[in-house]
């Protein structure tokens, strides 16, 4: 996993988006920049070089899952791996973010533990 | 509106001895009087009905302005900037605001705190430079024997309680997601309140322009938003009932749900 990869993390709360990010710096990967909604995200995407992307779900704007679905459906964005990290947890949510194409899913409320083996894992299959 | 005010109970008390009235006229063969108190029942049914809507519209938006003035006296302590007069919803964006500007200082705090762990670490560098010559001393001072051991063993130790310490810290950054966890509950209550608001208005509104009408056979459909598109899966914030089936309760939950779609 190249620690210097641009990540791009998402969440409507800013508590949420700084703990991301101190979590990332502990895994040293410190080149990161936030959005608050999916509406704000899409064009920071868009522009290109943003390697992973790290959303929630429930935000004003353009959802997490709508993100998601956006991205998968732009070709120069489509491989971009994403990992939710969202409070919502109903089974057909789990579901249908896995079909819409999420790489990994972890609910809110996380440990440091967990968010560390999602990324691991990620990137391990990614290879 | 002689029925207006009057509770159901006295509605079939009424409803009784109009039926009563009805059949003996009946009997009597007085057809157009039996067709008056047929409508009469009619209009009083309806009566009772808005009357019934509209004391429990009025109970619902008093209790609604009361949680509004309870809340924001609640709230006032100690701070100026809250003005008497905004809503349920205003208060419960500013408990957000609050907890969010809170939580932020507390993980300024354990940011200091984590730059303090790095100079003890670095210290910690030092030490090992010094410990180093202190080894060489040892050679050559018989007093000093066992010195080096003994100061590895404590300069272990310490390093062992700097990484806790990093831990414990990083612990403390995480569990700051109950800010977003409330907030995004409470979010969800404002929604519903803000909702209630509007449709009890709506509400009281059709109550009026009914009463006003003449004839109240014309039943109002109620003015019931579409439900949300359930085909969609839409975000509805953290769960309450984590034991419900539906509901997953941990991250092996989600995990093991995952990997039985072959992820």
């Amino acid at each position: 996993m190249n620690k210097d990869m641009k990540i791009l993390v998402v969440d409507d709360f800013s508590t949420m988006r700084r703990i991301i990010k101190n979590l990332l710096k502990d895994l040293g990967m410190t080149n990161v920049t936030e959005a608050d909604d999916g509406q704000t995200a899409l064009p920071i995407l868009k522009q290109g070089g943003i390697d992973f992307l790290v959303t929630d779900w429930n935000m004003p704007g353009m959802t997490g899952i709508d993100l998601l679905k956006e991205v998968r459906s732009d070709p120069n964005l489509a491989s971009m791996p994403v990992l939710m990290v969202t409070a919502e947890a109903k089974k057909e949510q789990i579901i249908a973010a896995a079909q819409a194409g999420v790489n990994g899913y972890v609910v809110k409320p996380f440990t440091a533990a967990v968010l560390k083996e999602k990324i691991d894992k990620i990137f391990e299959r990614l290879g | 509106m002689s029925g207006i005010g009057q509770g159901i109970g006295q509605f079939e008390i009424e409803l009784q001895n109009k039926a009563q009235e009805l059949v003996s006229v009946l009997s009597d063969g007085n057809v157009s009087h039996a067709m008056e108190i047929i409508q009469e029942l009619h209009d009083f049914r309806h009566q009772v009905f808005f009357s019934e809507v509209g004391h429990l519209t009025r109970g619902l938006h008093e209790a609604l302005k009361a949680f509004s003035t309870e809340l924001g006296s609640s709230l006032q302590v100690d701070d100026e900037e809250a003005d008497k007069d905004t809503d349920a919803a205003d208060r419960l964006n500013y408990v957000i605001e609050v907890t969010e500007k809170n939580a932020h200082e507390t993980m300024d705090r354990v940011d200091n705190a984590l730059s303090l762990v790095d100079k003890l670490d670095s210290q910690s560098e030092r030490f090992k430079d010094l410990l180093l010559l202190v080894g060489q001393l040892e050679k050559e001072h018989d007093s000093l024997s066992g010195v080096y051991d003994r100061t590895c063993a404590v300069k272990e130790e310490s390093e062992k309680t700097i990484n806790t310490l990093r831990t414990e810290l990083t612990d403390i950054v995480v569990s700051q997601s109950y800010q977003d966890i409330t907030g995004q509950l409470i979010r969800r209550v404002i929604s519903l309140v803000t909702n209630v608001e509007s449709h009890l208005i709506g509400l009281m509104e059709m109550a009026a322009k009914v009463e006003k009408l003449s004839g109240i056979e014309s039943a109002p459909s109620s003015s019931q938003e579409k439900d949300n598109n359930k085909n969609e899966v839409q975000a509805e914030g953290p769960q309450i009932k984590k034991n419900s089936p539906d509901v997953v309760s941990n991250q092996d939950e989600v995990d093991d749900l995952l990997s039985s779609l072959g992820f």
